[in-house]
């Protein structure tokens, strides 16, 4: 029987090249990023403890986002009793088209990393404090000196304007 | 995109929309291709932005109560793991997890990193170790040596702008690379605005332009060339193509337009060594000379010709290439007067091409009207010829005569191959009194040989490179030109080799 540690080893290089696609893919299919959080850690569990019998020759990220699908569908099934969520039509739409969106977006979480650091200072930590699990937003918003309502839309200001500033950036470094 | 749309979008970004709202964002996604694809591009970005945060440490000036609130809020609503599973799972699932997310903080504490800066480096913006990973680089001067997590050998000249997008691709928007792969690293690809080249294996180099034709060259093994304006081509050992608007395009082979590792590595050598330096105390030194012709060291923005300007031997220095038939510099130097003596050197990269002559150095015109004319070339064994109108071979030479003497003009012995440097120093030393003509490779001398006739050497109107468009064509670069109106001792022409060489 193979040693977990060597199974570990071959797990983490695979899993860790599809990370971030597979964290931003789930989060396109759930209402909120605590949502998303809570099936990726599902979606870890499911991949690490079927690894033993995945075939290694096969496509470990198709085979990571079929598991993100059906996790995410059968948390759908579950919430969307007492949730707003997007129908299971979308969902499925959304998914079929994840593999041709995939490498724009990729190219897009990593143009972030320039963008942001165009937030001036004080907005860029609000902005990343927003997003820490560890915080609430109401404490956020208060300490901007915003109303909660308020303190959204300022977020969805921000995030309009990243998404302009990552346009710009890819379509003038790389128009491919 | 419909204002309605964002609306929408923003309330279910909130957690604030409603079950009417719900619906109506439904349809529209379920309708509308743009529609969904702007929700995943801003879903995506939510996505990045929780990543970012994750990477940023907690703020500590945060109240406490805040943070407690944060825990009481999360043991309210969340059940606990274990009451979802049944127990059994979720012990191995807390004990993957653990093992997962220890693994995981040490691989995602920092972006995944693609490649590293070889130890060789000699570029200040990028030192040694230096790890890349997606951001843009731009290399201003010099040669960039990497190694990507698979092993592939990339060396990168300026000016360069490139990318990686993961260890496997690379972006380059400009700039002239080579990338060595080995089995690990098959499928390598290098990505340009005019297309791919994917690695099958071994060495190939990739030109991008600022302006003109994005060029694969494959120097050994096999390589895709998948153009955006053509059909996919497989390039093997010695194939070389051009991805242009109109369609692929066939070209030679120059290896000696890219920098490989191993020259890569000597080229760091010297530059630590501190070549550069000597070479710049070698032409304040050649600049005082009372013979002093002409030093061309391709600065001069002015430059007359029809050449593409590229790096030179040393970083951030300028060098013209020539690679079509007609490429050249024009000069108009040493006109109206005679030259009984003259050295005549420069540094040349070259590749092998453009039988049966490669013009080094050609005065205008060839006749009897203007005795004493010269014209300096390789011929298509690659060693050198000199000659003057109107002067004649002696009957009987002083050493190692030579093997064809069919145009009865005086040329070296050894022929020029990358053994010697991918950077070569030339020169031709000519006497008129003396009736000789000494060739010198890289500060050696190569061969002597005896005139009969021999005329004072005239100059003017000249080209380097090519020097009319048939049969004296030149594929590579030409790096510092000097032409002094005495002969060079043995010892000069060596202290010049050495003192300009970049390599070590």
């Amino acid at each position: 029987m193979i040693q977990e540690t060597e199974l570990h080893r071959r797990f983490l290089p695979r899993f860790a090249l599809c990370e971030s696609a597979l964290r931003s893919f789930i989060r396109r299919l759930v209402p909120a990023p605590s949502d998303a959080d809570d099936v990726m850690q599902e979606v870890c569990v499911v991949l690490w403890e079927k690894f033993g019998s995945f075939d290694e020759k096969a496509d470990f990220r198709a085979w990571a986002f079929g598991v993100a699908r059906f996790e995410v569908l059968a948390w759908l099934r579950d919430k969307g009793r007492d949730r707003l969520v997007l129908d299971e039509e979308v969902v499925l739409q959304l998914a079929e088209e994840a593999e041709s969106f995939e490498p724009a977006l990729c190219r897009q979480r990593e143009a972030l990393e320039g963008c942001i650091q165009k937030v001036p200072p004080e907005q860029r930590s609000l902005l990343i404090q927003a997003y820490q699990t560890e915080t609430q937003i109401h404490q956020v918003a208060r300490q901007s000196g915003r109303t909660v309502p308020g303190f959204y839309q300022w977020l969805h200001r921000i995030r309009k304007m990243l998404l302009d500033c990552i346009h710009t950036t890819l379509s003038k470094e790389f128009a491919l | 995109m419909s204002s309605s749309f964002e609306t929408l979008l923003e309330s279910y970004l909130a957690g604030t929309i409603d079950a009417e709202g719900m619906a109506r964002l439904n349809a529209i996604l379920k309708s509308d291709p743009s529609s969904r694809k702007r929700f995943a591009e801003v879903l995506n970005l939510d996505a990045a932005l929780a990543a970012f945060a994750r990477r940023v440490p907690h703020p500590e000036h945060l109240p406490a109560q805040a943070r407690a609130d944060r825990r009481s809020s999360l043991q309210r609503n969340r059940p606990p793991r274990s009451l979802r599973s049944s127990l059994p799972r979720a012990a191995l699932a807390l004990a993957a997890c653990i093992a997962v997310a220890l693994a995981l903080a040490r691989f995602f504490s920092v972006p995944a990193e693609f490649a590293r800066v070889a130890p060789s480096a000699q570029v200040p913006e990028l030192s040694p170790g230096t790890p890349l990973h997606s951001e843009v680089r731009h290399l201003h001067a010099g040669t960039l040596p990497l190694l990507t997590a698979k092993g592939v050998r990339l060396v990168l000249e300026a000016p360069a702008t490139f990318r990686f997008e993961s260890a496997q691709k690379l972006h380059l928007t400009r700039g002239r690379l080579t990338a060595d792969v080995p089995p690990e690293g098959k499928g390598f690809t290098v990505v340009t605005p005019s297309g791919n080249a994917v690695d099958l294996g071994t060495r190939f180099g990739v030109d991008v332009p600022e302006s003109g034709d994005t060029e694969v060259h494959v120097f050994q093994g096999l390589v895709i060339a998948n153009s955006k304006h053509d059909r996919q081509r497989n390039l093997q050992t010695g194939e070389a193509l051009a991805m242009t608007r109109g369609g692929n395009a066939a070209r030679d082979v120059r290896p000696a337009a890219f920098i490989q590792h191993e020259e890569q590595n000597a080229l760091s050598a010297g530059l630590a060594a501190g070549q550069q330096g000597r070479a710049r105390e070698m032409l304040q030194h050649l600049r005082q000379d009372p013979a002093l012709i002409a030093l061309i060291d391709f600065t001069d923005p002015f430059l007359q010709g029809s050449f593409r300007s590229v790096q030179g031997r040393w970083p951030g220095s300028r060098a013209p290439e020539f690679m079509r038939q007609g490429d050249h510099v024009s000069i108009d130097v040493g006109g109206g007067k005679e030259w009984p003596q003259l050295t005549i050197a420069m540094w040349a990269r070259l590749d092998r091409l453009g039988d049966p002559y490669q013009s080094l150095l050609h005065t205008d015109g060839w006749s009897a009207n203007k005795p004493g004319q010269v014209h300096w070339m390789l011929i298509s064994d690659t060693t050198m010829r000199f000659g003057l109108y109107g002067n004649k071979l002696a009957q009987q030479f002083i050493q190692n005569p030579p093997r064809s003497l069919l145009h009865g003009v005086p040329q070296s012995l050894t022929p020029l191959s990358p053994a010697q440097g991918r950077w070569v120093h030339l020169a031709a030393v000519y006497n008129a009194d003396a009736k000789t003509v000494r060739f010198f490779v890289n500060g050696r001398l190569d061969n002597e040989m005896s005139l009969e006739v021999a005329l004072p050497a005239r100059l003017g109107p000249a080209r380097i490179g090519n020097w009319d468009t048939s049969d004296r064509k030149l594929s590579g670069r030409i790096d510092e030109v000097l032409i002094l109106g005495r002969c060079l001792a043995d010892g000069e022409i060596s202290n010049l080799h050495d003192s300009g060489t970049p390599y070590r």
